[in-house]
């Protein structure tokens, strides 16, 4: 068995070259995200002329209002960025926070955790952001916290398997016997035990977030003094950049949003495989 | 006649914190017919030899020595042969018997499956022979059992399922890695009473590694004691409970249960950091300055085989 | 007697499932025995009769639906819960699973100083303290900076009772203490267990379906089936009642 579980990993580390260059997309993003200011040939609010395809001195040409998208492009990895962590934070706390303490005091708070989570399942995600997005005015820190506290059920619900898996292992039960506290036990035993469910899911979450960020924008209704990149797709959209052929104005955002969310689904399916594998699951 | 030769099997692993030698100079046979014990703390490779019959050792394993089987070197087959001959005529039972069998599918058809595959008869025979298997491994009424899942029966009854299951093919050996580790006595006995039905009904040798002596004192005609890497008795069972070799058979069994579990000094030694000479001497009470300079040979004498120097 | 003792009296234990159902699994009936310090009680029975269900009720881990917890003459269910856990204290437990009792992803270091630090020991007599209670279980301390995957099965099994050492118990329920270990290492843990009795007059309560193992530590036996008692008696009395099922083919196997 032992053998068997040496050649499964492996197997793991030939995997992982698939989390490197996840890793190194990633990181790539976020250099551009942090360096925008110094990178960015120009302020992404300064207007030159209109439509501009490709030059040398607009490496991506320039949109309706004469922004150099370039420019735009590094500054949206910013905002797009932030929304994503942000969100994932939220989720991932709260996520952690009722996944944990259902499945690890399980009986009646169980129950009722459970039940709210199941019923915040069942919420339409997206239409409900559309609807309070159109009711309140939109705002960019709205829609992180919005997001945040939509995202938590699917992070909950795999901790709290997760916690239940292991709350009744003996190492649990022999520091209870010992006397050690609750916040002990769920701080020092249990969160490390099971970090290697909640990292990969985090960097799932920052995906989708990014994601929903991305249509609720396109949709029009995401913050417009904010350029992210679902909001450089809609105003494309909207100003006709997609009728015109302008591919260098819709093409790049949509670009860089699928490579920044395939970059983390990478990282985070390699790291929840690598953790089956090492686990004998597979 | 002997039906499986291993001679100066020699398994090597390489690993990150070093060279391990999982197993050295082993040479024994298993004849027709027999039960042979492998016995020996965890760790000391006894599972590894069973491995290296067949051919299941992961890529870091370097092995040494030769195997053969009616004849036939089994290291030196290509894995074409390698894989008929696993499936027909070596058959080998894993520790846990419920997790060893699918849950999704019914008893029946996972005992029927070889006969489909590897012996092509139609499903009508294949369950008529099921049934009668089951019958002889003490099923009472197997038309019903056939249509069970595995979670529905005992943890008894999975193991003759599991029995079953590898005395379809009529397999000449039947090898049982650790077949009662982690269960209560009850099951014990039921799987002892098992391999006595096997050994009765079918011709088939069996090569039970186990670290229970009292299992092995049960079932087998031959024990093989190993220590560390090293085979250091192989005698007949009988003998060995009434007048062990090897010093480290006699500290073995003054720890067993009946003879007052007497604690021996000190621990195995790690695999990789092995005493020189005999692997024994730091413990051993009859060490001389031979021992921690040279491995002693393996001396055969009436009682059997002991790798000591006390019987030069 | 009452104050040198864990008294279980008339323990019954059923738990429910879901939050409206009204479905009741009766674990345990009308259990009654009496742990006292410096004699050894076993437990026997077939697995999944309820020995490891008993073992939590006792340690306060699981509250009994009906009967008393006395420790020693505190009846341990209708106290304030600071003063429960006061009781509490006075017992601990081994258990079977040595290699997982021990958190996989902390090492042995971390895990007897947070013990100790638990006890209010400062870290230099925490120190000190550890290192003597590692020898004392046969333990040199270089095993430290290893992780519980990385040391045998006795190794781990002699870390979890410098653990208990630290805590200072005064009753210690060993649960399968030696069914994961090697025959020779089994001898050597039990003899460890022996002496530690003899210096720090513990009271045992040593669960086991291993007979042999059974009678060689107890002074007195309690035989469990289907949840309820059905013999108590000392250990000679316990071999007689055992040959005399083991013809109908009872728990034993030669």
């Amino acid at each position: 068995m032992t053998h068997h579980i040496e050649e499964l990993k492996k197997y793991a580390i030939s995997k992982l070259n698939l989390n490197a260059i996840g890793i190194t997309i990633f990181l790539l993003f976020l250099f551009i995200a942090i360096a925008a200011g110094i990178i960015s040939p120009y302020n992404p609010w300064i207007r030159f002329e209109p439509y501009i395809p490709p030059n040398s001195s607009h490496f991506l040409g320039t949109n309706d209002m004469g922004n150099d998208i370039l420019s735009e492009l590094l500054f949206g990895a910013r905002v797009s960025l932030i929304v994503g962590f942000g969100a994932s934070i939220i989720a991932t706390v709260l996520g952690v926070i009722i996944g944990i303490v259902s499945g690890y005091y399980r009986g009646m708070m169980d129950e009722i955790l459970m039940a709210i989570t199941d019923i915040y399942l069942m919420i339409p995600r997206i239409p409900l952001i559309i609807i309070l997005a159109a009711l309140m005015r939109p705002n960019f820190w709205l829609i992180m916290l919005l997001i945040g506290f939509l995202w938590w059920p699917t992070t909950a619900r795999v901790v709290r398997s997760s916690t239940m898996q292991i709350r009744d292992a003996s190492f649990i039960l022999s520091v209870k016997s010992l006397g050690f506290s609750d916040k002990h036990i769920i701080l020092s035993e249990i969160l490390p035990n099971i970090n290697h469910v909640i990292i990969p899911k985090f960097m799932l979450t920052i995906a989708s977030a990014m994601f929903s960020e991305a249509s609720i924008s396109f949709l029009g209704l995401g913050d417009p003094t904010m350029k992210s990149w679902g909001m450089m797709l809609n105003f494309a959209f909207m100003k006709g950049g997609l009728i015109n052929e302008m591919w260098w104005w819709y093409l790049p955002p949509g670009l860089c949003i699928v490579a920044v969310v395939f970059s983390l689904m990478l990282i985070g399916f390699s790291l929840e495989e690598k953790e089956n594998i090492v686990l004998g699951l597979e | 006649m002997k039906i499986l030769e291993i001679q100066d099997l020699n398994v090597k692993f390489t690993t990150p914190i070093g060279e391990v030698y999982a197993v050295n100079n082993a040479s024994f046979s298993l004849n027709a017919n027999e039960t042979l014990a492998l016995v020996g703390e965890t760790g000391c490779g006894k599972s590894v030899i069973a491995n290296t019959i067949i051919r299941l050792l992961p890529q870091n394993a370097e092995i040494s020595g030769n195997i053969f089987y009616k004849g036939n070197n089994l290291l030196k087959m290509s894995d074409r042969e390698m894989e008929k001959t696993r499936q027909q005529e070596i058959a080998i039972i894993f520790q846990n018997p419920t997790l060893s069998l699918n849950p999704l599918y019914k008893i029946g058809d996972q005992i029927s499956e070889p006969l489909l595959v590897h012996k092509k008869i139609n499903k009508k025979e294949a369950f008529t022979k099921t049934k009668k298997l089951l019958k002889t491994m003490g099923f009472q009424n197997p038309s019903k059992f056939t249509g069970m899942y595995p979670h529905q029966l005992s943890g008894g009854m999975n193991q003759r399922v599991l029995l079953s299951i590898s005395l379809t093919l009529n397999p000449s050996i039947i090898i049982a890695d650790e077949p009662t580790k982690g269960l209560d006595n009850e099951l014990v006995r039921d799987i002892i009473e098992e391999f006595k039905t096997v050994n009765k009904i079918n011709n088939s040798s069996l090569l039970l590694i186990t670290h229970d002596l009292s299992i092995a004192r049960e079932l087998s005609d031959r024990i093989i004691i190993m220590y560390s890497g090293d085979i250091v008795e192989i005698t007949k069972t009988e003998s060995f409970f009434k007048n062990p070799l090897h010093p480290y058979s006699k500290i073995l069994l003054n720890s067993l249960p009946e003879r007052g579990f007497n604690p021996p000094k000190g621990n195995s030694p790690s695999m990789v950091n092995i005493p020189k000479g005999c692997k024994f001497h730091p413990r051993c009470p009859h060490k001389k300055k031979i021992c921690s300079e040279k491995t002693p040979p393996i001396y055969s004498i009436d009682e059997g085989d002991v790798r000591c120097y006390l019987f030069q | 007697m009452l104050l040198i003792s864990v008294v279980v009296d008339c323990v019954s234990k059923s738990y429910s499932y879901g939050l409206f159902s009204k479905r009741y699994d009766k674990i345990l009936s009308d259990i009654s025995l009496e742990i006292t310090k410096g004699k050894t009680v076993g437990l026997i029975g077939p697995s999944g009769v309820g020995k490891t269900t008993l073992a939590k009720i006792i340690m306060g881990l699981e509250k009994p639906t009906s009967g008393k917890i006395l420790i020693e003459g505190t009846d341990i269910w209708h106290i304030s819960s600071e003063d429960r856990n006061i009781s509490l204290k006075k017992i601990k437990m081994v258990f079977q699973d040595s290699q997982g009792s021990l958190n996989p992803k902390k090492t042995i270091k971390q895990s007897l100083y947070e013990t100790a630090n638990l006890m209010g020991l400062d870290v230099f007599k925490g120190e000190s303290l550890i290192l003597e209670l590692l020898d004392r279980v046969g333990l040199s301390s270089d095993i430290f900076c290893r992780y519980p995957h990385q040391i045998s099965g006795g190794q781990n099994q002699r870390v979890a009772l410098a653990r208990i050492l630290l805590v200072k118990p005064e009753y210690v329920i060993l649960d399968e203490p030696t069914s994961a270990l090697d025959i020779a290492v089994q001898a050597q843990i039990l003899e460890l267990l022996n002496n530690l009795q003899k210096e720090n007059n513990f009271g045992y309560l040593l669960i086991s379906h291993n007979i042999p193992l059974i009678e060689f530590m107890s002074d007195k036996v309690v035989v469990l089936d289907k949840g309820s008692i059905i013999f108590q008696g000392d250990t000679k009395e316990f071999t007689k009642f055992n040959s005399l099922k083991n013809k109908n083919n009872f728990i034993g196997y030669k």
